[in-house]
């Protein structure tokens, strides 16, 4: 079916999840997004733990990040590249 | 200008958590916020909007100032509660989520959507703000948006007439 401007699926829930809580989202994409949100529980969830981890790690630097870890990152992110 | 307001419970806002000033013995305190649809504002609904935002516990508002009316909602800068709507109790909101759940059954069973009528009765438990909308898609995959729409005011005429709101 054709994607209507009435509603939204969780799917799009997660395309749409940064610029919902940035407020970007132009008002009658945020009032369909909220309007998903006021019967999906499940999406509720997922934008608090989006909302979450945005706070928590929002503020890190580069500098914050250990050396190891960006190593490890790196590497994942080659295999991924050749995968 | 009057219009209607769902909360939680607990009278803080659904999408925002901001604590509303409820009424008690009068209308609550003014709360005022500058007018950007979505993002701040005082939200309300007309009564045709009230099915897109199906909540527990739901008031009468008044609104001030710089009012935007759109198709999903009304944002104002001004707004203050002036009565909780009692007859919207727990027993209303069950009503209304079997009248939705029996509504989406009619239709899909009358076009032989079983994909439809299988989500129906798991949905029933998470209520009224999901099984309005699923009648209403029920309704829009018979007749597209004409559908949705009608089957929106269907839903709004059952709350108007049930909560005896001002239409």
């Amino acid at each position: 079916m054709a994607h209507s401007p009435l509603h939204i699926s969780c799917q799009e829930v997660v395309e749409l999840v940064t610029d919902y809580i940035e407020r970007t989202l132009p008002a009658d994409d945020a009032a369909v997004f909220e309007q998903h949100l006021n019967f999906c529980d499940g999406c509720v969830v997922y934008v608090d733990q989006v909302r979450l981890t945005i706070d928590a790690v929002g503020n890190l630097s580069a500098e914050d990040v250990p050396p190891e870890t960006t190593d490890k990152l790196m590497a994942a992110f080659r295999d991924w590249k050749r995968q | 200008m009057r219009a209607y307001k769902f909360l939680r419970p607990d009278g803080t806002g659904v999408f925002t958590g901001f604590h509303w000033p409820l009424p008690d013995g009068g209308p609550g305190g003014w709360v005022r916020a500058d007018v950007d649809p979505c993002r701040s504002g005082v939200h309300a609904c007309r009564p045709g909007h009230l099915p897109l935002w199906i909540g527990r516990a739901l008031y009468e508002i008044e609104l001030e100032g710089d009012i935007t009316d759109d198709e999903m909602k009304l944002a104002a800068s001004q707004g203050r509660l002036l009565r909780r709507i009692d007859a919207w109790d727990a027993q209303a909101y069950d009503d209304y989520t079997r009248m939705c759940a029996d509504r989406g059954h009619e239709l899909a069973s009358a076009h032989g959507l079983d994909n439809w009528e299988a989500v129906i009765e798991p949905s029933v438990p998470e209520g009224g703000a999901l099984l309005g909308f699923v009648a209403a898609r029920i309704a829009e995959e018979i007749d597209g948006q004409q559908g949705y729409h009608r089957e929106r005011a269907a839903q709004t005429d059952w709350l108007i007439q049930r909560l005896a709101l001002q239409a």
